[in-house]
């Protein structure tokens, strides 16, 4: 039972760093999940942790202690791959047992702990077949045993959901996240899939380029995005940006004219910024009503996703904004005028050249 | 429509086309064949004839000497061959030629490809010297080995109990071996390279965050993922051990014809080719050496799939 810290941390390739000065502290007993796109230095960051790559610059600790030179093996860890890396000659039994065995853990205990973890798992019956003669969920969970069976203090896991089935992949998040509510261990937990990381996270580390651009709980990374970059990376369909003109405590958008709210009409000046409205805080109203606090627009395509519709609409400006309405509500004709109304309240606004959202400022 | 273009026959153009290509192949491959027809096959088949054939006192056969007319003596020669004390020993030191070369060549091979394959600085130079022996062959090891080693010109000119390593009973055939290690091992390190490549990195790195050391690492993970080319690397040495020849015809070590460094290969050309050209005797040792290889192939075939691991 751990926490897990990166001070001032960097990993460079040659020329490139994979992990930028991250600082970034994981609470003793926390779901902490590092979301980010592909290449963006998640694995880098993990491997360190584990010992599998040695930080370039600054720390790693692992409750007080610093591990930059400790070997794996004494790190009191246990990690999940993308891959399982399950011993491919080995048994179910013998995979799930190799961690005790290694540690050198007397037979019979090693017998108990390796039924346990089968058990929780639902393995009892596979344990003499190979990795090969199972299907990729009981070979995720077998890779799950073998790092649960030795109760580590901090388990790691490198995209373990990524090779499963969509539904699989649903019903494994759940259990994930019971799991390591029973076994109260810290986890980190890297993904490239944001549903994943808002579902199952106590709190969200988003990386890009080796650096970190926000950490939080998953709600207020969503209501509270830091930058353009973790405002488009959040979401299905991701938050709606676009040009806008701030003018005196108003944002011009084309012919339109939205008011900001309070907080924004200081932090903002005046001059071009990047505005923000995620899709279900945009209201449709009909194109001959010219309330105040919307934007004016034209419906170019439709998508229907049952309960929902995606209504893609084209600014003034040009630029192409998704909304999203309830499949109750009156669907507009494509290529009709129509109306988006924003609440004031809902509006983010970003820095048109470092992506800083200015709400933080 | 649908019915006739099933049952439509082939369209005369398109069978021709058919047949230009395959004639076209076989007129490709004729060159290759007729040069295997001619070296390969035909002596491969003619080779089970000569046994049943004696021309002299000796056993010579007129093929390639002086000799009278070959006579037909049915079974008489090979039991006579298989029968013998010299073809038994024969096979025996070539077995143990067998054994002393192949696994150790392999653990040798192993052993630098372990080494290679840690990520050392300058370890590219490394990989080209132990493969470097792939470009030579037997007859530059064994002329290499000579000049190191020759009693009279040799630069060490190596003795034991008074004499040239090569002209001592007990040691001319490890010596020997050790030309044939050595020859090989730049072959023995490419496959096991390429078998270690294989293995997965993540592999052996959970199996380090799993708490096992560098030799509990090698013992349960790589070492069994690595027998599949193990076995193999196995077979395929074995079977050009037992065929080794120009080591002995070269090195002339003592006892190469009946006594300790009688390989198998070396007695058929010494038999047929010698002074009193016996054929027919080489011709049942030759088949001997065959059916050993043989053994091996089928057994390697038999087993191949069975050491494999499906990932
Ligand atoms: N062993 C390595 N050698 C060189 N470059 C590497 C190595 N591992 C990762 N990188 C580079 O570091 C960056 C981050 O990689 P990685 O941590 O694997 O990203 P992620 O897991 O977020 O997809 C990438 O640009 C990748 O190419
Ligand atoms: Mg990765």
């Amino acid at each position: 039972m751990s926490s897990v810290t990166f001070e001032n941390v960097t990993k460079r390739f040659g020329e490139i760093a994979a992990v930028d000065a991250l600082n970034l502290e994981v609470h003793d007993h926390e779901f902490l999940v590092l979301l980010g796109p592909s290449g963006c230095g998640k694995s880098t960051a993990l491997r360190m942790i584990a010992g599998l790559d040695e930080p370039s610059e600054g720390d790693i600790r692992i409750g007080a202690r610093v591990v930059n030179d400790v070997d794996p093996k004494d790190r009191d860890i246990a990690m999940v791959f993308q891959s399982y890396a399950l011993y491919p000659h080995m048994t179910v039994r013998k995979n799930i047992e190799f961690p005790l065995d290694a540690r050198k853990q007397p037979a019979a205990e090693r017998a108990e702990l390796v039924s346990g973890a089968a058990e929780s798992l639902g393995l009892t019956d596979y344990l003499d077949r190979k990795p090969a003669q199972l299907s990729g969920g009981q070979r995720q969970r077998v890779a799950l045993a073998r790092a649960i069976v030795r109760r580590p203090s901090v388990f790691l896991m490198d995209e373990p959901l990524s090779n499963l089935d969509a539904k699989l992949r649903v019903q494994t998040r759940v259990e994930l996240v019971e799991l390591q509510r029973d076994l109260a261990t810290t986890l980190i937990y890297v993904t490239h899939d944001q549903i994943e990381a808002m579902t199952m996270g106590d709190r969200i580390a988003i990386m890009r380029d080796g650096r970190l651009q926000q950490v939080g709980p998953p709600q207020d990374v969503y209501d509270n995005p830091a930058n353009r970059f973790v405002a488009e990376f959040i979401g299905t369909p991701p938050m709606n940006t676009f040009a806008a003109t701030a003018e005196a405590g108003r944002l011009l958008v084309g012919e339109s004219v939205l008011q900001l709210a309070g907080h924004l009409r200081a932090s903002v000046p005046d001059g071009p910024i990047i505005a923000g409205v995620r899709p279900e805080h945009f209201e449709l109203a009909d194109g001959a009503h010219a309330t105040a606090d919307s934007l004016s627009a034209t419906a170019v395509l439709v998508e229907s996703l049952g309960h929902e519709r995606h209504i893609h609409c084209r600014l003034d400006s040009s630029d192409v904004v998704i909304a999203r309405a309830a499949a109750s509500e009156v669907c507009p004709a494509v290529g009709a005028p129509l109306r988006l109304i924003v609440d004031p309240q809902r509006i983010h606004a970003f820095n048109g050249d470092t992506g800083a959202s200015y709400a933080l400022a | 429509m649908r019915s006739r273009d099933a049952s439509t026959p082939r369209t005369p153009s398109r069978r021709s086309k058919r047949f230009r290509e395959t004639s076209l192949a076989y007129v490709m491959l004729a060159p290759s064949l007729v040069i295997f027809a001619i070296f390969v096959f035909y002596p491969f088949i003619k080779n089970f004839t000569f046994p049943f054939y004696q021309t002299s006192t000796a056993g010579g056969f007129g093929a390639f000497a002086n000799e009278s007319k070959p006579k037909w003596v049915g079974w008489e020669q090979w039991g006579a061959v298989l029968g013998s004390r010299d073809f038994w020993h024969s096979v025996w030191v070539t077995v143990q030629f067998v054994g002393l070369t192949v696994p150790l060549g392999i653990a040798l091979g192993l052993l630098l490809a372990v080494i290679a394959h840690q990520k050392l600085a300058g370890i590219t130079f490394y990989r080209t010297i132990f493969s470097s022996t792939v470009a030579s062959s037997a007859a530059v090891a064994s002329t290499i080995f000579f000049s190191l080693v020759g009693t009279q010109t040799g630069l060490w000119k190596l003795q034991i109990n008074g004499h040239g390593i090569l002209d001592d009973k007990t040691w001319a055939l490890p010596a020997i071996a050790v030309v044939s290690i050595w020859q090989s091992l730049g072959l023995s390190f490419i496959v096991m390279s390429s078998g270690l490549q294989a293995i997965p990195d993540d592999l052996l790195e959970a199996a380090r965050v799993d708490g096992a050391g560098a030799s509990r690492r090698f013992l349960r993970v790589t070492l069994p993922l690595l027998s599949p080319t193990v076995f193999f690397a196995f077979v395929v040495g074995s079977i050009s051990a037992f065929k080794t020849f120009a080591e002995i015809d070269l090195l002339n070590p003592i006892g190469k014809e009946t006594g300790g460094t009688s390989l198998l290969a070396y007695q058929v050309k010494r038999l047929a080719f010698d002074s009193d050209s016996r054929t027919g005797q080489a011709a049942v040792f030759a088949v001997g050496l065959f059916a050993i290889v043989l053994m091996l192939t089928l057994i390697q075939m038999r087993l191949e799939r069975r050491v494999h691991y499906a990932r």
